[in-house]
């Protein structure tokens, strides 16, 4: 793998946001960043500590499984961090990078995960709060991933503001933000796509970060790590991302 | 009283169907688990078998349990944090049916504002604080009070209102004839819903010996004194997984979404409860 598909390039990016020595959680309904934190640890020669929602603290899960909540993603774990652990480590202050899921961002890095249409009347009832309205004002960093890249998804004004505050990074098929301390901008996008289009297909205003450009490809340590994870192409296929 | 039939079926272990009995229509059910992981679900499905109605399901993180509950109009009211199949499932598809067509009240939370009115529960205080909740509409939808320090700091922070289930339901790897109850792995929230519920049922794979207990105490979850009842009940907690007994059954999952080519009672009746 010289170059991205869709799929390697949410994963892979999402690993890009984890740094040496800090603390780093991945939840429930969160299969790409399940894969980006196992793929940082195969992939970067630092150490970090990967917390996820099964309890696992700096697993060696004897394999990856569906759910990414799978009680396989303890195996390996010296301690079991339970869910009000990792919560009440979150709220305190100390937990430094969490993966929350979206199912619309704004420019500000605000999500909703409750619902299309009025929250009383919804069109669409989604999952709802989670992690989110906890986790993104206290934890020192967030990250969401959506696997669609469009005006609905990526949004002016969302339905309903789950969750507010204290994102940093998104990944989309075609693009890579980080926040600048008043909104999302522009890091990087993928290389077989135009600004111009990352621009159209953004439902807010598109500012760039100084320096953005098309994203580098992957290393031979992350293709080789990913290849180690899904050897079949099994999360590729069940996650069935499209550049467009 | 007959000692070898006491031994043999001590008072605190039931049947499936009279733990379930000790639910009336109405009650406010705590389940424990998450998602597909460890979850009541042969208690839930026994509720749907003895038609049971108007139910208050709270749990942070449902997905088949109340989804099952939906489908089978069980369920009056929902406090939860976030609803999905989860797997590659995707979302629980008659949970959100009955949202959307309002047949279920929904009181939507954030997992950890759940777990707090939890804890207020536990705690015996009437709320609970909580961290960030900042710039959520959520608060305002559920009208949840900010309040500032009163020691002086000058933050602010939001509080939750008690959450006290009638009963917490959870399921565990082992218990003892006394109701004592462990769990390996994650102890997801069970913890926190086995000390705010009023009362206690705990569905097991197996029973061991109360020396297996003694031996390593700091294992048991719940001690048998907060437990009112509990039942056996190998593989229990089908379709989902019970670590490290055996993981989820996808294709069974996947048949019980799949509503065209099988029955709400097709799937009850595949059930290791019953199917045995």
């Amino acid at each position: 793998m010289t170059e991205w598909t869709p799929f390697s390039y949410l994963v892979v990016n999402l690993a890009r946001f984890i740094r040496p020595y800090e603390v780093t959680f991945s939840g429930v309904n969160s299969t790409l960043p399940m894969l980006a934190c196992l793929l940082a640890k195969r992939a970067y020669d630092f150490p970090f500590t990967y917390l996820n929602v099964a309890g696992g603290v700096d697993p060696l899960p004897s394999s990856v499984p569906i759910s990414s909540s799978d009680p396989v993603l303890a195996e390996g774990s010296r301690a079991i961090f339970a869910n009000e652990d990792f919560y009440d480590l979150c709220t305190r202050g100390e937990m430094d990078l969490c993966f929350l899921g979206a199912a619309q961002i704004d420019g500000r890095g605000d999500t909703n995960v409750s619902c299309i249409g009025a929250w009383q009347q919804p069109k669409v009832r989604l999952p709802g709060g989670g992690g989110g309205a906890v986790m993104l004002p206290t934890a020192r960093r967030s990250c969401t991933w959506r696997t669609e890249h469009s005006t609905r998804t990526l949004v002016e004004v969302l339905d309903f503001r789950t969750a507010a505050g204290g994102m940093y990074g998104l990944v989309t098929p075609i693009a890579v933000f980080s926040h600048d301390g008043v909104q999302l901008r522009l890091s990087s996008w993928h290389p077989d796509v135009t600004l111009e289009e990352v621009r159209e297909r953004t439902g807010f205003e598109v500012l760039c970060h100084d320096g953005a450009g098309p994203t580098a490809i992957p290393t031979v340590a992350e293709a080789e790590a990913l290849a180690v994870l899904d050897p079949s192409g099994r999360f590729a296929d069940d996650a069935a991302v499209r550049l467009r | 009283m007959n000692t070898a039939e006491t031994r043999s079926r001590p008072a605190k272990i039931v049947s499936l169907a009279e733990l379930a009995a000790r639910i009336p229509d109405g009650s406010s059910v705590a389940l424990g688990g998450s998602f597909l992981h460890r979850g009541p679900f042969a208690l839930v499905r026994e509720l749907v078998r003895a038609g049971r109605t108007q139910l208050e399901i709270i749990k942070q993180s449902p997905g088949y349990d109340l989804d099952l509950l939906c489908r089978a109009g069980v369920v009056r009211r929902v406090r939860a944090g976030i609803v999905a199949l989860e797997g590659n499932f995707g979302l629980a598809p008659w949970y959100r049916q009955a949202i959307e067509t309002r047949a279920v009240e929904l009181e939507e939370h954030a997992c950890a504002t759940l777990t707090a009115g939890l804890r207020a529960a536990a705690f015996g205080v009437p709320f609970q604080p909580i961290g960030g909740v900042t710039g959520s509409d959520l608060a305002q939808l559920n009208g949840w009070a900010e309040v500032v320090d009163p020691y002086g700091s000058g933050e602010r922070t939001y509080v939750i209102p008690a959450i006290r289930p009638d009963v917490a339901v959870v399921h565990a790897n082992e218990i003892t004839s006394s109701g004592d109850a462990r769990v390996f792995g994650t102890t997801h929230w069970d913890r926190i819903m086995t000390r705010s519920a009023r009362s206690v049922l705990v569905v097991a794979e197996r029973m061991v010996d109360e020396n297996e207990f003694a031996a390593r105490p700091e294992l048991t979850l719940v001690p048998g004194f907060l437990v009112a009842a509990a039942c056996v009940v190998p593989r229990g907690a089908w379709p989902g997984s019970c670590w490290p007994d055996y993981g989820v059954d996808y294709a069974s999952t996947s048949d019980y979404l799949d509503d065209t080519g099988h029955t709400l009672d097709q799937h009850l009746a595949a059930a290791p409860e019953v199917a045995r």
